[in-house]
């Protein structure tokens, strides 16, 4: 009976940090989805907004209730000038676009990273907030983790609508599947991409300014966190929103679970083999072709 | 007498070329002596800033043998140089080795474990394959922080043996061989399959080149360089731990050097290390705590502003360039000349490949439906048939890029269905690609003389063949023209001419008539009759009903994947059924051949 109770306290927390993943990815799911940019700096979006949502902390007692919509505001603005300052400079499709862009971002984290580094220090910081446990039943959970993965799900899903019910999501949608097409029937297709790449880093703002209370972030975690959620798109199939969530729950039992059994430092460990064995046996992702943006 | 050839857009470039390339490896020479000079005299400081210029010169050199030449970005491969550094440090603690031995069984160790990751690792692509890589660095720390071998966490000091005059020596010696052995790659048939499958993964497999293994062994001398890198480096610092022997910022500082100096080239990735070694040793003693920020705006600068690196500013003068593997070509004297097809290959008439019920589907779509399709030697088959009928499909069926779902392709007595494509290209079958696939960096005389190195060609015998080609697709002045330089008729005559060059005795042609002058298409009959006397099987997807007819011997009629008609090419012009589904309507009059 204990064993079943461990069981499915190791499932259910699981389900829940697979939507905190899957907050965390989504921004960058998107943004491949449409751009075909795996944005590197991402997990650095998401630190800067977790110290800084530390700072506000410090200096309001503010709680995630403001951090987030500043974070997201500050990351909109960010991302629009991102791609405007760099990324629309670089022609995708141009033989070693990819490459380019990827390099981009790769320098862009390394001066995001180190100016945090600078501002905020190389200690883990968090926000003290929602500490308190939840009982379900016989079982119980830490109310950060609760909250945080209730959010992730309800973004996740508030995003989903807005893609498949909206005019702007269908334009987004439109560019994502062809943008020759797009663009030949009138769409702007590059303030597209801009609102794509800015809705993009104003995810990772948020989705940062929320997991702080979670998990404790320093100016260098962003690489790892990019990984990780590089890892959780890929595994859903790039661009792919169904599969991301599939991914997300699948990837989050297997961390807390293993994690559970095997100790932290070889959970890490665990996800980057999934991570490289994902890739070798299904590049295409979990769903393949079925439900792309 | 050699004859000089002056390429039309720079002019006097080839007189002073040579002395350019001269030039390079003399500074290049003066800059070494420079080096040894301050490894022999120098103080502590000066020999220590050689060796990490050095030991950036190597990894540079590692990185763009894997990114620059084949293509595959990595984003881990500093993962060789820690597992260098650890295999070096257990080798020089726990066995006492000497660090020369202790050097060469790192390289050894990382080769090694290069070979079957490399093997699996390289079916990726682009992204995949550069963050697949970063995992795997990430995975070789993660095991050098939680085991307890050497060090664990805390790390463990080695003992050092060397003066730092002497470890920056050898560096310095390390970083010429790297130097070379790029220089000498860029000259090596090797260099040219990396090169064209960097260009086009696909074509280069047409050529018969075996993509995989030359992938692999790019990434093990990758490898190999960055862990001689780590071995040295041990050495040097005497100290090993997991935060500083897989340290993410000398992949950093790695990628930004060589983008800086030029990715892919010879000189690049030298001028970027020494550039941004001396700039970041500056930065260090000035702003130590900003000195990560001002590398990553450099990185930003270079991709932006300066997409060709460093290198690319002197290639504006006709300077660095790439020279040519073996070129230029020969003048060959008229005793010295041979058919440029080899005696009959088979008997004329004889079945060279044979399709039999194969079947191609698209999920609901079928594309080939029971197709049954013969060459004999020394026979011109066309297939001719609607937009859409399968003609590609079928030539993809055939050379091994697209699989059949069912049916049997015969070549002789080999059964062609399971075989890689460059194995079919190899085995004699060779075909051009509807929209002309060439491999921008190789000049049109590199792209004649890569197909006859896959096929194992001996070299005098090769650059004979080649220069023969050149000549008789009238391409001998423009031989070291980029094909991005070439005018469409060209670009196809090149095209024919690499398909040419693997000696098949199957040439798969797709359209290569379409858009050509009449001139043009005179040219490529004649070629066509005189592969087709030595015994070769031709067989010829067309549009241009016209081009082919006059040579047809034998036709087949495709429509929406199923042969409607075959036959003499008069009869089968008269078909009601070919008239209708080729032309459209059944009251128009035949074409006339």
């Amino acid at each position: 009976m204990l064993q079943l109770q461990t069981y499915l306290l190791l499932l259910l927390t699981g389900i829940m940090w697979g939507g905190v993943y899957l907050l965390m990815a989504s921004g960058l799911n998107l943004i491949y989805g449409v751009m075909k940019v795996v944005n590197l700096a991402h997990g650095d979006f998401i630190v800067v907004a977790g110290l800084l949502a530390v700072t506000l902390y410090g200096a309001f007692r503010a709680g995630p209730a403001l951090a987030i919509p500043v974070a997201t505001l500050l990351f909109l603005l960010v991302g629009g000038l991102v791609y405007r300052g760099l990324l629309a400079r670089v022609e995708t499709t141009a033989p070693q676009g990819e490459l380019r862009t990827l390099l981009i971002t790769f320098g862009l984290s390394s001066i995001i990273s180190n100016i945090a580094l600078l501002i905020w220090g190389g200690q883990y910081q968090s926000v003290p907030f929602f500490q308190s446990a939840v009982h379900l039943g016989a079982l119980f959970f830490p109310e950060s983790l609760l909250v945080s993965s209730l959010l992730a799900f309800a973004l996740a899903f508030a995003v989903q609508l807005w893609l498949t019910r909206t005019r702007s999501g269908r334009l987004v949608r439109a560019t994502a599947q062809s943008e020759l097409g797009a663009a030949s029937c009138g769409l702007n297709t590059g303030r597209i991409r801009l609102l794509t790449f800015a809705l993009g880093a104003a995810m990772a703002g948020a989705a940062g300014a929320l997991t702080v209370v979670l998990i404790p972030v320093q100016a260098a975690s962003g690489g790892f966190m990019t990984v990780q959620a590089f890892t959780l798109i890929a595994l859903g199939g790039l661009g792919n929103y169904l599969g991301a969530l599939l991914a997300a729950i699948l990837l989050g039992v297997i961390e807390v679970s293993s994690s559970y059994f095997l100790g932290a430092s070889a959970a890490s460990a665990v996800i980057y083999v999934i991570f490289i064995l994902v890739l070798i046996v299904r590049p295409q992702g979990l769903l393949g072709q079925r439900g792309r943006i | 007498m050699r004859r000089r050839h002056i390429r039309p857009t720079f002019p006097g470039w080839r007189a002073t070329g040579l002395f350019k390339q001269e030039g390079a490896w003399l500074i290049f020479g003066v800059a070494v002596v420079a080096g040894v000079l301050i490894a022999l005299f120098g103080n502590g400081d000066q020999a220590q800033l050689l060796f990490s210029t050095c030991l950036f010169v190597v990894l540079a050199y590692a990185w763009n043998i894997i990114s620059g030449l084949s293509g595959y970005v990595s984003f881990g491969q500093v993962g060789f140089f820690g597992i260098g550094a650890y295999v070096a440090a257990t080798c020089q603690i726990a066995w006492q080795w000497d660090w020369y031995l202790a050097a060469l069984g790192a390289v050894l160790a990382a080769v090694l474990l290069a070979l079957p990751l490399g093997t699996v690792m390289l079916r990726l692509q682009g992204i995949f394959f550069a963050l697949g890589m970063f995992g795997l660095s990430h995975i070789g720390a993660l095991i050098a922080t939680s085991t307890p071998l050497v060090g664990g966490s805390m790390g463990e000091p080695v003992p050092i043996v060397g003066s730092t005059q002497e470890t920056a020596l050898v560096m310095l010696a390390c970083a010429v061989g790297s130097v070379l052995l790029t220089a000498w790659l860029l000259r090596s048939p090797l260099g040219l399959r990396l090169l064209a499958l960097r260009d086009d993964e696909k074509a280069a497999e047409a050529s018969g080149i075996n993509t995989n293994a030359s992938k692999v062994v790019a990434f093990c001398l990758s490898a190999g360089l960055a862990a001689l890198a780590g071995a040295l480096y041990v050495w040097n610092v005497g100290f090993i731990d997991p935060g500083s022997a897989f340290n993410n910022t000398y992949e950093l500082q790695t990628i930004l050097m060589v983008l800086f100096g030029g990715i892919g080239t010879l000189w690049g990735p030298l001028l970027g290390a020494v550039v941004i070694s001396l700039i970041s040793n500056a930065l260090w003693a000035q702003f130590p705590q900003q000195q990560q920020i001002i590398l990553g705006a450099l990185i930003l600068i270079a991709v932006l502003w300066m997409p060709g690196g460093l290198v690319s500013l002197f290639q504006r003068f006709g300077w660095l360039r790439r020279r040519p593997v073996w070129g230029p070509p020969p003048m060959i004297e008229a005793e010295a000349r041979r058919a440029l097809f080899p005696a009959a290959v088979s008997r004329t008439g004889e079945p060279a490949l044979r399709c039999e019920e194969i079947t191609r589907r698209f999920g609901g779509l079928t594309a080939l439906n029971r197709v049954n399709l013969e060459a004999r030697s020394g026979q011109i088959v066309a297939v001719i048939g609607p937009n859409g009928a399968g003609k590609t499909t079928l030539f993809n069926l055939i050379t091994g890029f697209d699989r059949c779902n069912g049916g049997t392709i015969r070549f002789g007595e080999t059964l062609l269905n399971r075989l890689a494509p460059y194995r079919i290209a190899r085995a004699g079958i060779a075909r051009t690609f509807q929209t002309c696939r060439p491999f921008p960096s190789l000049t049109a005389w590199e792209t004649l003389l890569l197909p006859a190195l896959a096929a194992g060609i001996p070299k005098e015998e090769t650059i004979r063949t080649a220069t023969q080609m050149l000549e008789r697709l009238a391409l001998r002045e423009q031989w070291d023209a980029s094909p991005e330089g070439l005018p469409p008729g060209q670009l196809r005559f090149l095209e024919i001419g690499r398909a040419l060059m693997l000696r098949p005795r199957v040439l798969l042609l797709d359209e290569v008539m379409a858009g050509m002058s009449p001139e043009e298409i005179h040219l490529v009959h004649a070629l066509l009759r005189e592969a087709v006397a030595a015994g070769c099987a031709v067989v010829a997807i067309e549009h241009v009903v016209p081009a082919i007819m006059p040579i047809a011997d034998h036709v087949y009629v495709l429509d929406f994947g199923t042969t409607i008609a075959q036959g003499r090419p008069d009869e089968v012009l008269r078909n009601p059924a070919v008239i209708e589904a080729y032309l459209g309507t059944g009251e128009e009059a035949p074409v006339n051949a």
